[in-house]
């Protein structure tokens, strides 16, 4: 008897192809909700900080200071409201009734008449990371723009470009990567479940008492969820053309090849959990626990892998989000070269090979007697 | 504790920590999860690879650079070939490209003195490129006559003064993990009874529906109220973050919190057939969930139309009371409401949740 054969394979990945289509709530589930969450969260989350409630304290009461006001106002960025009587700043903060409170203090407009600094105190609540530190990026546009208003400029030393995203456009940061995230987590968790399930329910004794091998039985486990996770990209990528109006400027062939790559790695480290677990419960918390969150968090979706200590920049070297992150984004903005994209290729197809074997291996292990 | 009840209960307790798997999930995993996360995020930029393109002689253009590697934001990137290929091809993510003929020449005639190109792709790590380099680069530039005066900040900011990414980010881990494990544990037991067929036998068993209701919820309830100290303790001897307030605000909190989660993990499996199923309902709330709790992004820069689903999500205000509580000691005005709202929210599904089970019962 060979040790794989094609036709059986194909059998197996028949039979799971029922149970998939037999299941229309696991069905919809795996095709709608990618497509509707790039949606949702590209519609929902927005980088950039409109409307940030804040206060201002007028201690000057001058034309200047109301002038300041309103290029604060103007930038969009934050709403300005005035403050109970006889509120402190910290009170405010302390409420969660504004995230930043700015002070102008008394003499702000002698200050600039005679051509000196005039100093404005802003008091921002740490408690939110993200709001505190993106205004605090705004902080210098706002210094900029009140003194283009309030005073001579200086002419500006460093004039700024941003390029591929020229206008800063949040979802242009998000919905690319959210492609990824979202394949990353539904292709581990489907999986994840199969193999388990065959264990729990006793099925796995039938499925090995026919002539499949194990080579047969993993790939016809997989190949059904690899059609669901290209139909789902498929429909993703319609989104995101359409409806975001995202340009491409990559090439597809190779954005196809990156996308076959990258399926390999998670739906054999799906596979390889639920080789591991043999219970649905356990599998399931595996593959949260090894799946969605790193695949959320230390991927680069939000927090640059750059950024993080080197310790972690080495070890989510092994996770193929990271890699499938970068290729999304550069395939959509940037369409640079095969060459630039060679090491996270690479990565890819190595860890979706060790994890495939690991997951074979462990198979093969289970079923000695 | 004696009769059907408590059998039913220590069955319940038994079949989820019987794996000594389960038990490593359960009580050990979560807490390693947060070290590894609070260790890993920052939501400072750094280590941005900053590429300068200009002629050995512009002492102007490297004074800026120099001044911005020192400032420990930058790291240096070999200027090879075209800026925007370096920046395309993911080699830099800024490069600082001098005006020709010299920053000096450029600034005299009243041009900007160099380009500066931010890869923006990330945009929130683009905007900091660029505060980063102006505020790093400005005190090595000459001033130009004038050139102080101008509105100018003074920031402090409060509560996290250094704005350590772990004070902020913990309490939302701790949030994700609770939820993780109290939610998907209660909706995967009942689904598995009614995939083993064992449900039947459960049903013919001497048991009432508020008891049958009870014993299937209670034991999630109690592990993660015993994962609520485990992490916090995590919270506080790995990454020092602050616990201003008092512990009972955190407990209430917790409870109401886990209660929620319970009851919904309860009611997705009253309507799940499969554990997959199961499973893929309790990630179709979750993940949403998620992300509009205000662990990353805030509710308020949301559209309206997405922002009002904050007031249904229990994630949001257990959030909320955790930052209130551990980081700004608990102003018991914004603790009563999150807490207030908790309890109504875990009240609303412990009636659905009564009401489905009571229902799949007859």
């Amino acid at each position: 008897m060979s040790r794989f054969a094609a036709r059986r394979a194909w059998a197996i990945a028949g039979k799971e192809w029922r149970h998939i289509l037999r299941d229309p709530f696991t069905l919809g589930m795996a095709l709608i909700m990618p497509a509707l969450m790039v949606v949702f969260f590209g519609f929902a989350i927005d980088f950039d900080m409109k409307g940030i409630r804040a206060q201002m304290v007028d201690r000057d009461h001058s034309p200047a200071s109301r002038e300041f006001g309103r290029v604060l106002s103007a930038s969009g960025f934050v709403r300005l409201q005035a403050p109970a009587p006889g509120e402190l700043p910290l009170t405010a903060l302390g409420l969660g009734r504004a995230k930043a409170v700015f002070t102008v203090q008394p003499g702000f407009a002698r200050s600039l008449a005679q051509g000196l600094r005039a100093t404005v105190d802003v008091d921002l609540d740490g408690s939110d990371n993200q709001t505190a530190t993106t205004l605090s990026a705004y902080l210098a546009g706002f210094q900029q723009a009140a003194t283009a208003r309030l005073a001579q400029p200086p002419p500006r030393a460093l004039a700024a470009r941003y390029l591929f995203n020229p206008e800063l456009s949040s979802r242009f940061f998000i919905v690319p990567a959210m492609l990824a995230l979202v394949l990353a987590i539904l292709c581990v968790l489907l999986t994840a479940m199969t193999v388990a399930r065959e264990w729990e329910t006793g099925s796995m004794e039938l499925l090995l008492s026919t002539p499949a091998q194990p080579l047969d039985i993993i790939l016809g486990k997989l190949l059904p969820y690899l059609g669901l996770g290209l139909a789902a990209v498929a429909a993703v990528y319609v989104f995101a053309r359409t409806v975001f109006g995202l340009p491409f400027a990559g090439s597809h062939l190779a954005f196809l090849l990156a996308l076959l790559l990258f399926l390999l790695p998670c739906l054999s480290q799906g596979l390889l959990i639920s080789v591991l677990a043999r219970q649905q419960v356990v599998a399931m918390q595996l593959a949260m626990m090894s799946g969605m969150l790193p695949n959320f968090l230390l991927s680069g979706f939000i927090f640059p892998v750059e950024s993080m200590p080197r310790f972690f920049q080495l070890a989510t070297m092994i996770l193929p989000g990271r890699w499938f992150v970068l290729i999304c984004r550069d395939a959509f903005l940037k369409g640079s070269g095969p060459l630039d994209l060679a090491l996270p290729f690479l990565m890819l197809a190595l860890t979706g090979g060790l994890l495939l074997g690991a997951a074979l291996a462990r198979f093969h292990k289970d079923l000695e007697p | 504790m004696r009769g059907p009840l408590a059998a039913f209960l220590r069955k319940e307790l038994t079949q989820a920590l019987r794996d000594p798997r389960m038990r490593l999930l359960l009580l050990v995993v979560p807490v390693v999860q947060l070290t590894i996360f609070g260790l890993a995020l920052n939501s400072e930029v750094r280590n941005i690879r900053l590429a300068v393109y200009a002629a050995p002689s512009d002492t102007l253009a490297w004074q800026a650079a120099r001044a911005a590697y020192a400032s420990g934001y930058f790291l240096p990137s070999p200027a090879w070939g075209q800026p925007f290929d370096r920046l395309r091809a993911g080699d830099a993510d800024a490069a600082l490209v001098a005006a020709p003929g010299g920053m000096a020449l450029a600034l005299a005639q009243g041009r900007p003195g160099a380009q500066l190109l931010i890869d923006a792709t990330n945009t929130v790590k683009a905007r900091a490129i660029e505060a980063y380099l102006q505020a790093a680069a400005a005190p090595s530039l000459p001033q130009p006559p004038g050139g102080s005066a101008g509105v100018a900040f003074s920031v402090r900011v409060h509560y996290n003064p250094a704005l350590r990414s772990p004070v902020f980010l913990v309490p939302g881990v701790m949030v994700m993990v609770l939820l993780m494990v109290t939610m998907i544990l209660s909706s995967m037991s009942l689904a598995r009874e009614k995939e083993m067929g064992t449900w039947e036998g459960l049903l013919a068993a001497p048991l009432s529906p508020w008891q049958l209701l009870l014993g299937k919820t209670l034991p999630y309830f109690l592990l993660g109220m015993a994962d609520l100290p485990l992490l916090l303790m995590a919270a506080k001897t790995f990454f020092d973050v602050p616990i201003a307030g008092p512990l009972w605000m955190l407990a209430l909190g917790g409870a109401s919190f886990i209660a929620c989660s319970v009851a919904l993990g309860t009611l997705i499996s009253t309507a799940a057939r499969s554990q997959q199923q199961a499973m893929l309902g309790s990630f179709l709330f979750m993940f949403p969930a998620m992300q509009l709790s205000g662990l990353m992004f805030p509710v308020e820069n949301m559209p309206a139309f997405i922002a009002w689903t904050a007031w249904l999500n229990p994630m949001f205000y257990f959030m909320e009371l955790l930052r209130n509580v551990m980081l700004k000691g608990g102003a018991p005005a914004i603790f009563w409401r999150d807490f207030g709202m908790l309890a109504a929210l875990a009240a609303l599904l412990w009636v659905l949740a009564w009401r489905r089970m009571s229902q799949t019962l007859n």
